[in-house]
């Protein structure tokens, strides 16, 4: 299926619009002048829930929804906080949409901020993301200028800034509460829900929190119209999406494509121009790292929320990566469960001490000292740790080795027997 | 870094945050600028800027990676070892590295000049572009070959220091 670049107005212009004048020539900021003054907050709102927007962030909760449950007679001041934290291994989305075009990711974060009644927005931005983070600052700086930022916004009695905050390394900072804790000057660690941040988030107040893709969706919806953005793709997952796709590909990238309109097999073979000469898809985590890995019978899935959990994996935030069978799984699996113990925060016991043991039985899997009961062992922890920890990164560092051992058995028990040497990379040479 | 240096980067932004604690990040990435790491005189300078107790200025820097409350290097080269850049040969372009600095193959750390750190770096955010490397918090670049891996910090070790240093 071809690729629809309609909404993220970079791709619709294919150049980055850096430039306000760039911008507004593409279209830009003629969602906010039509709405401020013009449109009540609760008909913004309610064009939001139709549009049946998803959050882009890796759960999925539809957008106009959660900014319903801001309270609408709050004392306390609200806030709108953009999560471009971005950290979830093969995700490279919310990059492209701040470097090209980070003024429709203020138009829409300001459309967010006026629906809800905001004073302020706060974009949250990963510390390795300095070079994006200067790029949001000279938006903010001269969307500012123009009047599309600060007091009276064009004449509407709106006020509302944006600041950009920047964090210094922390995957976990992802998670909604932990951000809301960093942003307050803390240790990034989540925070026991209820309440959720719609009622007490940022300093105690009601606060919106959306993802960069989920946010700059929106000056297009105001422009084009609900209906429009419903009409693409399914019915309960409409829209389009962003997927990164990364690993064994020849042309790594991002990708626009309508949901449940192309299918993993397009993404890989047409759109990323499929694998090198004689490779098979081995492995495929479809939705960053943290959901279960699928094999190559499920390539002819559609892409969209229902039809991957159809499958028993989930769309994630489209962090799309793709291994081959030049791949060892159980190697896979070890450098994705290291990358979990290292960004547990530590705050539960089951979850800080579960991932290091996933790593540590990992490891003697690859070395060759597996045993037999290893898997059993690898089972009951989970069993443990699953469900009863304070935030979902446990579960997320569960879910792409439960399902490896599950679908690649047979790969796992002769990597115990004989461990894995390290195979053959992809090297830049030979993509050609 | 002295406190009032950090106050002076801290004034234009204060009205931005309903609490002024919000300003601990600001300063400690701030106060780092100068020596590529924080002393503990760094982090009470920070402390006594923001209005916090100097255990608790030191237990937040502590929490994040990009904060380093140990010496390293004049630049810190990261290497991204997570799963993309692993199948697009990152373990290959950290061996070289390790070797070529002489720091050990597991933990990286300094080269004994002092002037290159190697560490590793879960995913950077450019797995497009795997095997990916960022120096200091600049551009992430890549993809590199171990070799032109190796040419980036021999060119690194020349080049000269950064006046201010965001890591
Ligand atoms: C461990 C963990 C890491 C996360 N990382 C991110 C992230 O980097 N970016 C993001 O937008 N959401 C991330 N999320 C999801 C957020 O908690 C939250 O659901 C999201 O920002 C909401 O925005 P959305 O509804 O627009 O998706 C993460 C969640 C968890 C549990
Ligand atoms: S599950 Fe892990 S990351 Fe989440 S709060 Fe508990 S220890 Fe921290
Ligand atoms: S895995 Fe290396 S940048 Fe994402």
């Amino acid at each position: 299926m071809p690729i629809l670049n309609s909404v993220y107005r970079h791709r619709e212009a294919g150049r980055p619009l850096t430039e306000l004048a760039a911008y507004r020539e593409a279209g830009g900021y003629k969602a906010l002048e039509s709405v401020l003054g013009e449109t009540d907050a609760d008909d913004l709102q309610y064009a939001f829930v139709r549009s049946g927007l998803r959050g882009r962030g890796g759960a999925g909760f539809p957008m106009g929804r959660k900014a319903s449950f801001l309270p609408k007679d709050s004392r306390l001041p609200k806030y709108v906080v953009c999560n471009a934290d971005e950290s979830e291994p093969g995700t490279f989305k919310d990059r492209e949409i701040m470097e090209m075009n980070p003024f429709q990711l203020l138009e829409g974060l300001t459309l967010a901020g006026y629906a809800i009644g905001a004073v302020r927005g706060y974009i949250y931005i990963r510390g390795e993301y300095e070079h994006q983070a200067r790029v949001l600052d000279a938006a903010v700086r001269a969307a500012r200028e123009a009047g599309f930022l600060g007091k009276d916004l064009l004449r509407s009695g709106f006020d509302y800034d944006i600041t950009v905050y920047r964090g210094a390394g922390a995957y976990i900072c992802g998670e909604e509460t932990a951000l809301l804790e960093s942003l307050e000057g803390k240790r990034g660690q989540p925070r026991l829900k209820p309440p959720f941040p719609a009622v007490a988030g940022l300093y105690g107040s009601p606060t919106l929190i959306n993802n960069v893709e989920t946010l700059t969706a929106l000056p297009p919806i105001v422009t084009r119209g609900a209906d429009w953005y419903a009409a693409l793709g399914p019915e309960k997952s409409p829209g389009t999406k962003l997927f990164s796709i990364s690993g064994h590909v020849v042309r790594p990238g991002n990708y626009e494509i309508v949901l449940g309109d192309t299918t993993l097999r397009e993404l890989i073979f047409e759109h990323a121009g499929g694998l090198r000469e004689g490779r098979r898809v081995k492995a495929v985590w479809v939705g960053g790292s943290s959901v279960p890995v699928i094999g190559e019978e499920h390539l002819d899935t559609p892409l969209d929320y229902e039809s991957l959990q159809g499958i028993g994996t989930a769309l994630g935030s489209g962090g799309c990566i793709v291994m081959d069978d030049s791949g060892c799984i159980v190697r896979a699996c070890l450098r994705l469960a290291s990358f979990y113990r290292h960004e547990s925060c530590g705050k539960c016991s089951p979850c800080r001490e579960g991932t290091s043991w996933f790593e540590r039985i990992l490891q003697r899997m690859v070395d060759g000292d597996g045993r037999m009961e290893d898997f059993e062992l690898l089972e009951s922890l989970f069993r443990r740790v699953s469900g009863k920890t304070l935030c979902p990164l446990a579960d997320g560092a569960i879910a792409p080795i439960r399902s490896a051992i599950k679908l690649f058995r047979d790969d796992f028990i002769r990597v115990c027997q004989e461990g894995s040497p390290r195979p053959e990379p992809m090297l830049p040479a030979s993509v050609g | 870094m002295d406190a009032d240096r950090i106050r002076a980067h801290l004034d234009p932004i204060r009205h931005e945050f309903a609490d002024p604690r919000s300003l601990v990040m600001p300063a400690l990435k701030f106060a780092q600028t100068e020596k590529g790491h924080l002393t503990r005189e760094d982090m009470a300078a920070v402390a006594e800027a923001t209005g916090y107790s100097p255990s608790f200025i030191e237990s937040v820097a502590s929490f994040y990676d990009r904060l380093y409350t140990r010496p390293v290097g004049n630049r810190v080269v990261s290497v991204c070892v997570t799963l993309s850049c692993m199948l697009r040969g990152a373990d290959e372009v950290w061996d070289a590295l390790c070797e070529h600095e002489g720091v050990d193959h597991h933990h990286g750390g300094t080269s004994a000049d002092g002037r290159i750190t190697i560490q590793e770096a879960q995913c950077l955010g450019y797995c497009d572009k795997g095997a990916c490397i960022q120096v200091d918090a600049e551009e992430t670049k890549g993809p590199y070959t171990p070799e032109e891996a190796v040419k980036l910090v021999e060119e690194l070790r020349e080049a000269p220091t950064p006046a201010e240093l965001w890591r």
